[in-house]
């Protein structure tokens, strides 16, 4: 059994509202109580929408900021409460793959600079040894180190620009990387490019991934399991094919009726019949269930009480009270076990 | 360089016209840009050469110390271009090293600001906090006076003085440097190659003065180029007031207030320092423009 | 068959930039027809959003248009900007793709909409408030009324766009671009717009044009199909046939990238190398060819013409899929 290289417990995070003259609004419930693992060399979907805190989650697992609550492990080692070069320590196996590649990537610096970064940070080796792993970590993302080191990121396009950025990320020999929408902001073609290599290094470095997207069809692809976030609580988690052949929570349903598929001839749902609303505000979040207020399907009982994580099939779970393609309802169980 | 309007689909980020290396662009393009900046670069340029340079190589009498005989000599007399003034200081020797001093104070405030005003700045931004609030409260006051009532009344206590006036505008210069670096500094900040050089084990000195200074440097020294202008004006004022340079030194500012009571008589005192005073402050100004529009550009 | 509502007939576009002529759009023909949806498919560069913002004379000073854009007959190349302004909001209108960035952050989303009113109509105060609330139902913005007083930065990104698409048929408009409408809106908001849209159009006989990078989305909900790579097109047809026979490499390319829920995960995705071309130097020759699985001497030499050779179906392509030479399998969908 592989070993885990991520276990998240009840990660809080929350932001406080200044209203004008500096006292407190109102507080934003980003993350609420969510929990999960990653093994070794396993890659997890991580699927929500606007308002979901699934990258509010992302930076909150590698501490930065670091969580209002809840416990975070990275290869055994307890992030939370650490501070300043001890923290830098323990967090080196994790990298993160930010969204807009320029964005992540300082405009002065060169290339081959940007890639040597964490080894300098750590003192890797000589300087001449360092630039020969960069050199490598280049072309290890398909980027020649010959004719793309002396360039400045606004030399580059998109697509080669977040190739710097995961040769970067791959210098300290990571276990895990997390990938904030790392590709949703490339052209289609190229966007393809970028997850085959992603795919590539996965098996040849044996990388646990957390993959953070909003479209599902994508997330559902990279992953061995998928966990769906909706307004800051994990509503279902289970194997990829599982999730998307019997989904158990009306939000995932919802989710998989939304995306056009590229089959004229497919038979249309109309999205209408399996979501309704506006997504209501992380600031004051509905009570019991959250997603009651868009649901088809809420009752009394949404409202009062709050839906555990329970374990309606093998290895997949749901936070519902009344799930969709469920057999009658597993025993409880808060606990979700690997 | 991203195409004209393709690529503003903000979800997608290719850009159609991938910018070349350094060396392939088109040569009419980089005329015209350069265009921009080589004018008004050549300008100041060759203002600092003849303030500084030309007087130490070329046939420049001394500013001070000339014989009265030759008082008020007019301009294009043999050995004065423009004539002398009334103690038979030769005029465009005055307006030289008049320059000289003007320019002088000018850099040195211009200096400090940006090194003391740009530290405290970018550290404020950079670490938040009470500490950002302590420094950033002290600037605002000295901000909150008009720069000029501000620098009048130091220099009223300290006495006229090349290095008094320096002083005084430094009053101005750190706080209205140190708004800007820390305004920089905070957007900067927010970019997640920060986020990304902390989480590859950078630690914070590194990340503001490898990452953070490098990225807020353009802004600041755009910000420097049109400030000379401004405190070169202000260098004149002081002079005017008879709180800068003092005479019989010369100081553009000074050679203005000298030229005052003439003004009707001879007005060639009043407006030679006030045209190179001019020149000198367009200058900058188109200079520091065109870096400005180059970074935005960008 | 009644005379097309929008036609495009050799359409360019070039833009001056620092010193030399970059062509956006290079030689562009199509038909919008009233209740029909035409899906204008690319990537960046492939010149999609300059054409439609062509159609609405909202290019810069640095571009030059050729070629003719003919509303309802009515030549749009060249017309004084008086005449297009009467045209522009009332007859042919636009929705853009970020809704933050388009609508005005300190004005009142109410007083946004009566204004667009107030352009095209002459209208009372009240007369104006009550249309607005009209719309706002119509593109089914929940609480209308209380929402009208209520500022841009109050609503959700969905909501917004519902508000830019509410503006945007102020004037009763014949032909609405909406271009990557909803690429900025999550999922399900996306869905429940292009619902919208599609609901609306069979209730006003509007015409449309949805300018996407999203194959998905053009199959789900447009009539005919035009995919477009550097600012040219190279495959037209009505949707059902597009799909069903993709000829050319680049679309077929464009749909082997998109991640099929059907698929298991890890599956590699058909990728073809390459980046998307630099307009500024286009060498002759078809400009998919540098990336082209299919490529030959021929296509770098002489680009093809698009052509239409089969019925109702146009490509430009030497070696189209799934005829003659090619090995290519049928597109599986």
């Amino acid at each position: 059994m592989n070993e885990l290289v991520l276990e998240v417990t009840d990660l809080v995070q929350e932001f406080i509202l200044r209203d004008r003259g500096g006292g407190k609004a109102g507080v934003v419930h980003a993350v609420s109580g969510v929990s999960l693992e990653l093994a070794s060399g396993e890659s997890l979907g991580l699927v929500g929408e606007t308002g979901s805190g699934k990258s509010t989650l992302a930076r909150a697992i590698l501490q930065a900021p670091p969580p209002r609550s809840g416990s975070v492990r990275l290869r055994g080692v307890e992030l939370v409460g650490l501070r300043g070069r001890r923290l830098i320590q323990a967090r080196r196996h994790a990298q993160m793959v930010f969204q807009d590649p320029f964005g992540s990537l300082d405009p002065t610096w060169t290339v081959t600079r940007l890639v040597q970064e964490p080894l300098v940070a750590f003192r890797v080796g000589s300087a001449a040894e360092r630039r020969r792993r960069a050199h490598e970590l280049l072309e290890l993302v398909g980027l020649d180190p010959v004719r793309y080191g002396n360039r400045r990121p606004r030399q580059l396009s998109g697509g080669q620009a977040q190739r710097v950025a995961i040769a970067r990320a791959l210098a300290l020999d990571p276990s895990l990387i997390i990938c904030d929408e790392a590709v949703s902001s490339l052209d289609v073609l190229i966007r393809a490019q970028v997850l085959n290599l992603l795919e590539r290094l996965r098996t040849e470095l044996h990388l646990a991934y957390l993959f953070i997207a909003h479209d599902l069809a994508l997330v559902k692809q990279v992953s061995d399991r998928v966990a769906v976030m909706y307004l800051g609580k994990l509503v279902e988690l289970g194997p990829a094919e599982a999730l998307y052949r019997r989904p158990l929570h009306p939000y995932t349903v919802a989710l998989l009726a939304s995306i056009p598929s590229p089959d004229p001839e497919a038979p249309r749902e109309p999205v209408t019949g399996t979501i309704r609303g506006e997504p209501p505000s992380p600031i004051d979040p509905p009570s019991g269930c959250r997603f009651r207020t868009r649901c088809p399907r809420a009752q009394d009982l949404c409202a009062s009480q709050e839906p555990p994580m329970r374990q309606l099939a093998d290895g997949h779970f749901a936070a519902c009270h009344f799930p969709v393609n469920a057999d009658a309802p597993a025993p409880e169980a808060t606990a979700m076990s690997h | 360089m991203a195409a004209p309007t393709e690529g503003l689909v903000p979800g997608v980020l290719e850009p159609a016209v991938v910018a070349p290396p350094p060396g392939e662009e088109g040569r009419l393009g980089r005329l015209r840009v350069l265009g921009g900046i080589w004018l008004p670069a050549l300008l100041v340029a060759a203002i600092f050469f003849l303030c500084f340079v030309w007087p130490i190589i070329g046939p420049v009498p001394s500013p001070t110390g000339g014989s009265i005989l030759n008082s008020n000599d007019p301009s294009f007399t043999p050995g004065h271009l423009f004539g002398t003034d009334a103690t038979g200081n030769d005029e465009w020797s005055r307006l030289l090293y008049g320059g000289r001093a003007s320019l002088e104070v000018a850099l040195a405030v211009t200096a400090v600001g940006l090194i003391v005003g740009g530290t405290l700045g970018a550290f404020a931004g950079y670490v938040g906090g009470w500490r950002d609030g302590v420094i950033m409260r002290a600037l605002d006051v000295l901000i909150a006076f008009p720069a000029l009532v501000l620098a009048v009344a130091i220099a009223e206590r300290l006495g006229p003085g090349e290095l008094h006036a320096i002083w005084a505008l430094s009053f101005f210069s750190v706080p209205a440097f140190g708004r800007l670096a820390r305004a920089a500094t905070l957007r900067v900040r927010e970019q997640n190659f920060i986020a990304a050089a902390r989480l590859s084990g950078t630690g914070h000195v590194r990340t503001l003065l490898r990452h953070v200074v490098p990225n807020i440097l353009p802004e600041l020294i755009t910000f420097a180029l049109l400030g000379m202008g401004i405190i070169i004006v202000l260098e004149g004022a002081l002079s005017f007031l008879g709180l800068g340079i003092p005479p019989p030194a010369p100081s553009w500012g000074n050679m203005i207030a000298q030229g005052e009571g003439i003004l009707s008589a001879q007005p060639k005192f009043v407006l030679l320092p006030s045209a190179a005073l001019f020149i000198t402050v367009v200058s900058f100004n188109l200079l520091g423009e065109s870096m400005r529009a180059r970074w935005t550009a960008r | 068959m009644t005379a097309p509502l929008l036609e495009l007939d050799d359409l360019r576009v070039d833009f001056r930039q620092s010193g030399h002529v970059v062509r956006a759009v290079d030689g562009l023909s199509y038909q919008a027809d009233k209740a029909r949806t035409l899906a204008l498919i690319g990537e960046s560069g492939s010149g999609k959003t300059v054409s439609a913002r062509a159609i609405m004379a909202l290019l810069p000073e640095t571009a030059r248009v050729t070629g003719s854009i003919r509303y309802e007959g009515t030549e749009l190349v060249g017309l004084s900007e008086r005449r297009m302004r009467a045209l522009r909001g009332n007859q042919i209108a636009m929705v853009f793709q970020d809704p933050a960035r388009s609508l005005n952050p300190t004005l009142r989303i109410g007083a946004q909409i009566t204004e667009a009113i107030h352009i095209h109509r002459q209208v009372s105060k009240a007369e104006a408030h009550d249309r607005a609330v009209e719309l706002m139902e119509l593109v089914r913005l929940p609480a209308a009324r209380e929402r009208f007083r209520q500022y841009p930065h109050q609503l959700s990104g969905g909501m917004r766009q519902r508000v830019m698409i509410a503006i945007a048929l102020a004037g009763d408009p014949r032909l609405l671009i909406a271009d990557e409408a909803t690429t900025a809106l999550d999922v399900t908001t996306q869905a429940q717009i292009m619902e919208l849209l599609r609901d609306l159009q069979e209730r006003l006989g509007m015409a449309l044009i949805m300018i996407s990078h999203d194959l998905g989305l053009a199959a789900s909900y447009a009539d005919e199909v035009l995919v477009m790579y550097a600012g040219r097109a190279v495959e037209r047809a009505a949707t059902q046939t597009l799909f069903g026979h993709v000829r050319m490499p680049y679309t077929r390319a464009l749909l082997g990238a998109i991640p099929r829920l059907e698929n298991a995960p890890h599956t590699t995705l058909a990728a073809v190398p390459g980046q998307p071309p630099d307009l500024a130097t286009q060498p002759p020759g078809c400009p998919f060819a540098p990336r082209c699985p299919e490529v030959t001497d021929k296509c770098r030499e002489t680009a093809p013409p698009l052509a239409e050779q089969e019925p109702g179906h146009l490509w430009a392509c030497w070696h189209p899929c799934g005829l003659e030479d090619s090995a290519a399998e049928e597109v599986a969908v």
